[in-house]
Order: C-alpha cells, then structure tokens, then sequence
C-alpha cells in the first residue's frame, strides 16, 4: 500500500512537507488506523493522536484524499492510492497529522454547553417526555472530532469569530433540551452579530464528512427557525449513513 | 418561545431575513422582468409605452426595491467573510451602500422620467 | 500559510475535497458577484433604450456584437445558476428536501441546469 504523508517538526522544517511511505498491507489492517500503526513501526517518528480505535473518541480525525474522516473507522481497502494524508484544514500545524485544537474548543465553551437551570433539583431526574428527548437525537453523538468544522469553509475564513459546525449543533441541543432555561439568552448570543452563527452559508459539507453521520447544517437551521419565531418540527435532526473518504 | 427577543437583537437574523423575503420578491418579478425585456424587442415606441403603463412601472420599481435590499445582503456577506482588517471590511461595506444607493436613486430617476 | 502563532495550516483548496453542494455554493456566490457587477451596466441599458430613439437603436446595435453577446451569455448563466441556488436555499431553510442525499441530488441539478440554461442561451445568441 503507497501513502503520502504530510510531516513537519517544528525543531528542523520551516514548513510541511509530504513523505512517502510503502507497506504490506497484512490481513488485519482493516483500517486506515491499523496500518498507520505499522507504519510506525517503519518509522516511530511519524506522529498523529489515535484512542480507542472504535469511532467514538474523535482523536484520528484527519484529512484523508482531500476528505475529513475517522482513520480508526475508514477502511484501508476503499482507499485510492496513493492515500494523501494530511491534518485537519485550517488547525494550526503542532507536529505531523497533530494540530492545535484550542480554537476549537474555545468557540465549544463559548456556547456555554451545560444544562442551564436555576430551579431547585427534583428529588431523582428533571423529567423528560419521549418527545421532548427526541429533539435532541442527531446532536448529542456529537464527539467533537472537528472533521466538520475543518472542512467548512466558512469556519477557514473566519475561525475566530465563527462559532463551526461543531459548536452550533452543540448549541442547538442545549438550545432544544426541555429542561433548560437559557433560550433565550443562548439565541441572542448567537443571533446578535453576524458572525456567530450567521456565517453559514448551508455549504453542507459538514454533513458530508461527520463520521457519525450527523447533519449539523440542520441544527443550524433550526436554531435560525426558532430564532425567527417559527414553529420547530418534532422529532430530532436527520442522521444518514456515514460517508467515509475514499 | 422567543416572547423576549425582539427583531432588533438579534441583528444577524434581520439581514436574513431581508435577503430571504427580497429573494422571494426577485423570483416572481424577474420572471417579469424577463417578459418585459422580451416584448422591448419590437419598436421603441412599443417599449417606452410598455414601461410607462402604471402597472408595469410599479413592478418595475417594486422590483429594484427588492433587488438593492438583496443585492446589499448578499455583498455585505461576501465582504464580512473575505475583507479584513475591520478598518478596510468597514471602508469598502460603506462604498458598497453608497454605490448602492446611487443605483436605487438611478432607477427611481429612470421611471420618473417616463411619466414627466 | 500560518497562523499569528506561527504555526503552519494546511489550506491547500486544490487538495481538499469539494462535495457537489459545495460547488453550487460557491457558484451560488460567483454568480451573485458577477449579477451584482452587471446590475449597473443594465441599468445603463435601461436607461439609454428608454431615453429616445437613437438610445434604443443604440441598444440594439450592441446586442449585434459579439463581445456583448458572450458577456450576456455569462450573465444568462449567473442568473440561472443563483436562481436555482437561490431556491433551493430557501426551500432548505423551510426544512424542504432537507436530507444529505435530497441535498446532493438537488445540488446537482442547480449546477447542470445553470450550465443546460447557458448553453441554450450560447446556442440561440451566438
């Protein structure tokens, strides 16, 4: 199997730059993960961040032929070669496939992603109906892995001031969950300034690359509709099979 | 569910707004206005006479409303994601208003002039 | 490229994927430029055809060159491309054809018949 790699230390090269690699791939490399690790074994200073290896941590998130996807869930075998792998657009660059993910996380806080409730705690749970717990299916898998944000390019334009995908559907399930008391304030906050949440332009191509297939364009819709004061449909964000790079 | 908020906060909403109702607007006039620009294929006299029936003027003019509100919005937006720094983006959003604006005052002019 | 910190970020836009949705938003977003750019320039025209005679003669000398003819092609395209975005844009914000798989589909039929509308236009000008 041919891979091209980017990579960059910060101590000797001034910028990125692709290396190649070739391996056999064996019987257990079923996915992109599996062989990066062998990889390893080749050469122990290619660096990129990795956890569970099941999809749900969001570490491996990385640029894989031109697309945002999981490598621990992409499959070795779809992939056309020579497999270009580079970091996440738009991150800041630490070292490798590594990339600086405190943007990021700041534009996450700032959408303040807790329940928000003054009212004194019931004696078990604040209750929820069925429905009122469906609204928030499609958002709440959200594992914060930044394949969407990274490939919006809204969010490459205006990194600072746009919240991304990834915190607006964060926002949007706090935002619908029934037993919070912050609406209104969470709305204002991203319905006062053109930049905030305004700055999607329904590109979709954060639903294209979500490998747990959430649809986070939807959310932010939504979020708009409840900001105009229209009436939300039942029922939680659409999910579609996720679409892995190829 | 919104009781509290009123249009004038949330400021990013407004513009969406303006652009999706001025969209709605252009649709039905520029099939219109298409039409109109048809019909100027004949003689001269036939389009100036077209264009200065009362009916056609108003949708003329209610169309050129719609289209400097769309037209600002959808600028504004290209200008706030690519011009930077602020002091530039603010520069160039108020050269676009004033173009703008001239191009309303021009259009207005236009259809006044036909029934002097 | 890089960052204030000084660290390097790939945004190589030749190297990254660009879904079907993704050209019909920037389409969407070319074509608003280039109809901006020509709003003035039909408004000229407006005005000259409307003002006498000899204006609208004028007019009608520049639709026989073929320079303008092109122009006006381009223009017929970026119509027909932000008409069609456009609409499906605000069909979207209502929740209609919502979906991933209805959105690709209707992308693809904004961007070809954008272009099907401009070659009409190419075939009958030209």
């Amino acid at each position: 199997m041919k891979l091209s790699i980017s990579r960059f230390d910060p101590e000797r090269d001034r910028g990125p730059r692709m290396q190649d690699y070739e391996i056999e791939r064996a019987p257990t490399d079923h996915m992109l993960l599996d062989v990066l690790l062998r990889l390893k074994g080749q050469d122990p200073t290619l660096s990129f961040r990795k956890s569970c290896r099941e999809g749900v941590c969001g570490s491996d998130a990385m640029n894989i032929n031109g697309r945002n996807g999981l490598a621990c869930i992409t499959r070795a075998s779809e992939l056309r070669e020579p497999v270009v792998i580079r970091p996440l657009p738009g991150f800041p660059i630490i070292r490798d496939l590594i990339v600086d993910m405190t943007r990021f996380f700041k534009q996450y806080h700032s959408i303040t992603p807790y329940l928000v409730n003054p009212e004194p705690p019931p004696d078990k749970e604040r209750l929820q109906t069925p429905a009122e717990r469906e609204k928030l299916n499609g958002a709440w898998e959200c594992i914060l892995c930044a394949c969407c944000t990274s490939q919006c390019p809204s969010y490459w334009w205006n990194p600072e001031k746009f919240v991304g995908p990834s915190g607006l559907i964060q926002a949007y399930r706090f935002i619908f969950d029934s037993r919070d008391r912050a609406t209104e304030q969470r709305l204002e906050d991203l319905g006062s300034d053109p930049y905030r949440l305004f700055r999607c332009r329904t590109i979709m191509n954060c639903a294209e690359v979500c490998p747990k297939g959430l649809e986070p364009v939807h959310a932010i819709e939504r979020i708009r509709l409840k900001m105009a004061g229209i009436a939300d449909e039942a029922g939680g964000l659409d999910v579609h099979p996720p679409i892995s790079p190829t | 569910m919104t009781g509290g908020l009123t249009a004038s906060r949330l400021t990013g909403l407004r513009a969406w707004w303006v652009q999706r109702v001025s969209a709605a607007c252009l649709l039905l006039f520029v099939l219109f206005v298409l039409y109109s620009f048809a019909r100027s294929t004949g003689s001269y006299a036939a389009w100036r006479s077209w264009v200065a029936d009362p009916g056609v003027t108003l949708a003329f003019g209610v169309f050129f409303v719609a289209l400097v509100g769309h037209m600002w919005v959808g600028l504004r937006d290209v200008l706030l994601d690519y011009a930077r720094p602020a002091g530039v983006r603010n520069a160039l959003l108020v050269a676009v208003a004033l173009a703008l604006l001239a191009l309303a005052i021009w259009a207005v002019a236009i259809l006044v002039r036909l029934h002097r | 490229m890089t960052t204030r910190s000084g660290l390097p970020v790939f945004l190589n836009l030749a190297q990254i994927r660009m879904p079907v949705g993704a050209l019909t938003s920037i389409g969407h977003r070319i074509s608003g430029v280039v109809l901006a750019a020509s709003v003035p320039v039909a408004l000229w025209l407006f005005d000259v055809s409307l003002r006498d005679e000899a204006g609208f003669e004028r007019v009608a000398a520049l639709f026989e060159r073929f320079a303008f003819r092109v122009a006006a092609v381009i223009a017929v395209w970026a119509l027909a491309h932000h008409l069609l975005a456009g609409v499906r844009h605000l069909l979207s914000d209502f929740q209609i054809g919502a979906p991933l798989r209805v959105a690709r589909r209707s992308a693809w039929f904004a961007n070809l018949a954008g272009l099907g509308v401009a070659l009409l236009a190419a075939a009958v000008m030209l």
